[in-house]
């Protein structure tokens, strides 16, 4: 069985009896002690007995307590979910990190990393085949704040690629449908609706607050408009493109990296988009990962991303091809 | 001399294949193997801007090539 850190401190507030076992290294046990938990330290190996007393394992990340119960088919004993870790950011933070637990023991994003990303507020641009799964996947993974940006209606034509609408959804605005289900799912993220069309007259505007923007569009005329917007305001930009099998993701205007002009620097004359040029829904859902994989990755400081570089990705083969677009010659 | 030109999206569907091998005279460069792939893509990459990279790196006016250089053209894809 599982506690969450917020229902064990509720168990030691009632004063419940209970014992917990710190299963970690003396180090480990040294930085974090878990004092108000009053611990027994114990090897995996040698579990003391308990009298009755429901258990609580603790270990560093919880994941290895986790797999002792279920192996072992301890009755009465529980795994602190998230660990020693998330305990300790419980009393530091007054917030239970314990829902993100599986990204945490990331050492590259840690606690320190999932309270930047609670705290940070992403703005997604196009609610479509890109901007669906992007807002979908940083929702879960515990954004603070998400600015869902689309002026468009749901189609039928949208629901093979745009999972977060179904048949009741035709007809009303993606931003409203997005956020309804948004909410219904994650309960922690603020979600703010821009029913509008960003155009040069409105973006700076709407984009001002932003820790990062996500190009989701499906146009060029409006990549170049979030492009001027993000190098004006000083925010990077994840762009996402697709056509037919392949996608492209770039992190562009970010210390001075290329921006969407330097890339492809006019409107031009043709260029298809899915809609007549035809895709499959899980193009759109591997490219908005990625773009949703660079913005977390901007937001926790964790190197190296996609900016002065193009990501080129091909469904068909599979193949990964990155440019270098740095270059000034 | 002969290099390879790595063709992506609209390029690839208009040549049909996302790898050709072509022979180049010394002192030819970017430009003149773009000049190739629109005539092979016929009237299908009309109006379609192509951005060039070589051996994976942007390059924004003509180079000269090498021997065993690597020239791919990159449009800029609308959908998303």
């Amino acid at each position: 069985m599982i506690i969450t850190p917020n229902e064990l401190q509720q168990w030691v507030k009632e004063g419940r009896s209970f014992q917990t076992i710190d299963i970690r290294t003396e180090e480990q046990r040294q930085e974090f002690p878990l004092s108000a938990l009053e611990p027994v330290a114990s090897s995996v190996d040698a579990l003391p007995s308990t009298n009755g007393q429901p258990l609580v394992l603790v270990c560093q990340f919880g994941v290895v307590t986790e797999g002792i119960i279920l192996e072992r088919e301890l009755d009465n004993a529980y795994s602190l979910l998230g660990g020693a870790l998330a305990w300790e950011a419980l009393q530091t933070e007054k917030e239970d990190l314990s829902r993100w637990s599986r990204q945490t023991a990331l050492p590259e994003l840690g606690i320190a990393g999932q309270i930047k990303l609670n705290g940070a507020r992403i703005a997604v641009v196009g609610l479509g085949g890109l901007g669906c799964p992007a807002a979908s996947i940083l929702a879960a993974a515990g954004v603070g704040s998400l600015q869902l940006i689309d002026g468009d209606r749901v189609e039928l034509s949208n629901l093979h690629r745009q999972p977060l609408y179904g048949s009741d959804d035709i007809g009303s605005r993606k931003v409203t449908a997005a956020a309804r289900r948004l909410g219904t799912q994650y309960d922690q993220v603020i979600l703010e609706t821009v029913p509008e069309t960003l155009v040069s007259g409105n973006a700076k505007e709407h984009l001002n607050g932003a820790d990062v923007i996500i190009d989701a569009t499906d146009t060029i005329r409006a990549r170049l408009v979030i492009d001027r917007a993000s190098r004006v305001l000083g925010i990077p930009m994840v762009y996402g493109g697709l056509y037919r099998f392949e996608g492209q993701v770039a992190v562009l205007n970010h210390h001075g990296s290329p921006g969407y002009r330097d890339l492809f620097p006019e409107p031009p004359a043709s260029g298809e988009a899915c809609a007549e040029a035809g895709i499959l829904g899980m193009l759109p859902g591997i490219i908005g990962n990625i773009q949703a994989l660079e913005a977390v990755k901007l937001i926790a400081g964790i190197e190296p991303t996609l900016a002065g570089r193009l990501l080129i990705y091909d469904g068909l083969s599979h193949n990964t091809t990155i440019m270098d677009i740095s270059t000034k010659e | 001399m002969k290099i390879t030109v790595k063709c992506f999206s609209q390029v690839k569907y208009a040549l049909e294949t996302d790898e050709l091998s072509l022979e180049l005279n010394p002192g030819q460069t970017t430009a003149d193997v773009e000049e190739r792939v629109r005539q092979r893509a016929g009237k299908k990459l009309d109006g379609v801007l192509l951005r060039t990279a070589v051996n994976r790196i942007y390059v924004k006016e003509p180079r000269d090539l090498e021997d065993g250089d690597e020239v791919a053209f990159i449009p800029p894809v609308q959908g998303g």
